[in-house]
């Protein structure tokens, strides 16, 4: 249980990843520009490994975070998405009890015996998330994002902790499975409840705030490929502003994200007031949101460097 | 892992430093347990930090882990990593902590805040002269009653207006209200558990059980949705105007707190969050707790400002989703009620209902006036008086009721 016990990363994490700086340029490579904290959180919950608990508001890259960490690693993401009443059966395993009796009918009917062994094997076990995450057979740990965590109820999250400290599961007809490459585990949370402080005490973590203006310019810019740098510094400024503003719903990276595509498909190169009204739709989605900045002028929304 | 020399931990250092470090981290209030500390070593020997920024990051990374407790721990790393306080002296800082509460607490009782852990004296009040001690119901009767709450109680205190208590008589009231059954409204879940009269056929557990009967489904298993109370709420006003009924509310908030599993705010200029303050603790500890959690007792009121950051930080991230939301407050809002009308009106589309209730509603030819009161009533679902026993009785009808 104890954090101890930990062995430290596998090798072949460790020769991929052998520091920070190395994980923020593969980061920069699989387009997910992190700044230092982050940096330090992922690498963390890699190379000790610990589970990291990543909040911050909607939109601004927990989950992002996550693919791009899978992609430079070069291993699966796994994913699981949390809801209210998600329970075990949805997550781990079940068997097909369907395919299960029609077997049973055949053999029924040709008399040829039926082992029970054949019953449980591997074609009639649905695999969930978890367990293919337990399962996945290397050479190197999948990751494992477990999204919007705060969304399940906290039985759950009870369940999923002595899973993640074990790594390991026990099916009764099987027998116990153990990772062999336990997962990289990354956890995110909008903070609609808090979580249990068992699970916080296991867990790294990292608050995720909104990037600064330039980085945000460059994460648009090389996520929507041909946008003009300068309609994404116009853009990150003018999102930048929003987020000041008395806001119902700030937007987010996501949002300006959206906001760049929709105003290259205009053919926009400057973000003006007129082309800013026509895409409003594209960064804020409450009504009162959008009477507000357009009450204050679009104008200020142009202006680009406001600070 | 690339060695480089210059500037390196001593790795003997490394455990030293982790441990003092996770001391003053505990120290500072922050849970902290050993266990972190080990992590913290862990790690350091992992990243090898060598500029400052990297050290913070890899400290707060292991130490912190919500964030409500970033102020508190770059004020300990500043301390501890800048330079301006040895790690390893004397724990000394509780005494400081303790001289700047004693601080605060003469400061605040001078500019008229109410004595929460009642060991200082109320101001001089009529005591409308109930002793303690006659009439009043036996404290080892089961405590959770379902009958109506009146029902036994000392009749005088039940009708006092709480505003006119005596000290004693809140100490009373304190045990009355922990009679009260605070309970919200069920709802339905998406989630369903088996049952006998289930209307929904389970049709993986019958298949199930059908292979004992050789793949017949002899046995119908069936389902019903799960029913769950609704999630309650409880934002009380403490400003200035509302201060003879602040105490009496704030036990309000601790039963509720403890009894119904409620989250608990109050705001006068700006909005603090109670809930972790008042659960699981005696009365007394966890209402003392609450008072110096919070920052502007009897300060002006900002009602709306107060409901705009509920609803911004909390309320649509899903604490007020189909949640019942009681707000205690008289109404003097200083600030535009225009804010007032536009925050309740997003308060009441995400809140299944909306209770407000107002201790002056109680007294004769009572008209909303107060800017604020006029602007919320629209909004509001139910309006009641709440200031005495008997009148929080009724409160509790209501945060009961079905829409």
């Amino acid at each position: 249980m104890s954090s101890g016990a930990r062995p430290g990363a596998e090798a072949a994490v460790r020769e991929r990843i052998p520091d920070v700086e190395t994980l923020t340029r593969r980061l920069g490579e699989a387009d997910y520009l992190a700044d230092e904290g982050l940096a330090t959180a992922l690498f963390f919950a890699i190379g000790l490994p610990q589970p990291l608990l990543l909040e911050g508001e909607a939109g601004v890259g927990k989950t992002e975070a996550a693919k791009a960490l899978a992609t430079l690693l070069d291993t699966p993401l796994i994913r699981v998405q949390c809801y209210e009443g998600i329970d075990a059966s949805e997550v781990l395993y079940e068997w097909n009890y369907p395919r299960q009796l029609l077997r049973i009918r055949l053999a029924e009917t040709d008399r040829g015996g039926l082992a029970e062994e054949q019953l449980f094997g591997d074609d009639y076990l649905i695999r969930r998330p978890l367990l293919r995450a337990i399962e996945h057979p290397g050479p190197r740990p999948a990751v494992l994002l477990i999204d919007e965590l705060d969304r399940a109820d906290d039985d759950f999250e009870a369940f999923l902790l002595e899973l993640l400290a074990e790594a390991s599961l026990t099916i009764p007809e099987l027998g116990t499975i153990t990772a062999s490459h336990p997962p990289i585990v990354i956890l995110t949370s909008n903070r609609t409840r808090d979580l249990h402080d068992a699970l916080k005490r296991r867990c790294l973590y990292h608050w995720i705030d909104y990037p600064s203006a330039e980085r945000e310019a460059e994460i648009v810019r090389r996520r929507v490929p041909g946008a003009p740098a300068e309609l994404a510094a116009d853009v990150a400024a003018a999102v930048r502003n929003l987020r000041r503003e008395e806001i119902q719903k700030a937007p987010g990276i996501a949002e300006a994200i959206d906001w760049v595509a929709a105003l290259r498909l205009l053919g926009v190169q400057r973000l003006d007031a007129d082309a800013a009204g026509r895409t409003l739709g594209a960064v804020l989605k409450y009504r009162e949101d959008q009477d507000l900045v357009r009450e204050r002028g679009l104008e200020y929304l142009a202006v680009g460097d406001g600070d | 892992m690339a060695t480089e020399p210059r500037g390196r931990l001593a790795p003997a250092e490394v455990p030293a430093l982790a441990a003092a470090f996770g001391r003053a981290v505990h120290d500072a209030g922050l849970p902290c347990s050993p266990e972190r500390s080990v992590r913290f070593a862990q790690a350091l020997c992992l990243a090898q930090p060598r500029t400052r920024d990297r050290l913070y990051w890899t400290a707060r990374t292991v130490f912190v882990s919500s964030r409500e407790h970033l102020t508190e721990f770059d004020r300990v790393f500043a301390m501890v990593f800048d330079g301006l306080v040895d790690p390893s002296g004397p724990r000394g800082d509780r005494t400081a902590q303790a001289s700047a509460d004693a601080e605060r607490r003469q400061r605040a009782s001078q500019t008229g805040a109410p004595a929460l852990d009642g060991s200082q004296p109320e101001p001089d009040r009529p005591s409308r002269g109930v002793s303690s001690g006659g009439g009043v119901p036996d404290p080892d009767a089961p405590e959770r009653e379902t009958a109506v709450p009146v029902a036994g109680w000392d009749e005088r205190l039940a009708d006092n207006d709480f505003g006119a208590l005596s000290p004693e008589e809140l100490e009373e009231l304190a045990r009355l209200m922990r009679t009260l059954e605070v309970a919200t409204p069920l709802r339905r879940t998406r989630r369903a558990r088996r049952h006998r009269h289930g209307e929904r056929l389970d049709v993986r557990a019958t298949l199930r059980h059908s292979r004992r009967t050789g793949g017949d489904p002899v046995r119908r298993v069936r389902r019903r949705r799960r029913l769950e109370r609704r999630s309650l709420v409880v934002l009380c006003d403490i400003s200035g105007s509302m201060e003879p009924y602040a105490r009496a509310f704030l036990q309000f908030l601790h039963g509720a707190v403890v009894a119904a599993d409620a989250e608990a705010f109050v705001f006068a200029t700006r909005l603090t969050r109670l809930t972790l303050a008042l659960r699981g603790a005696q009365p007394q500890v966890a209402i003392s707790r609450a008072a110096d959690a919070t920052p502007d007792w009897s300060g002006g009121t900002r009602i709306g400002l107060a409901l705009q950051h509920f609803n911004d930080r909390y309320g649509r991230r899903g604490m007020a989703r189909g949640a019942v939301v009681v707000i205690v407050s008289d109404g003097w809002e200083r600030g535009d009620p225009e804010l007032v009308r536009r925050e309740m009106e997003r308060l009441r589309r995400l809140a299944y209902r909306v209770v407000w209730v107002n201790p002056r509603k109680a007294a004769r030819d009572f008209v909303p006036r107060a800017g604020g009161m006029v602007a919320a009533l629209p909004s509001c679902d139910a309006f009641v008086g709440g200031n005495t026993l008997s009148a929080l009785a009724e409160v509790i009808d209501e945060i009961g009721a079905r829409r």
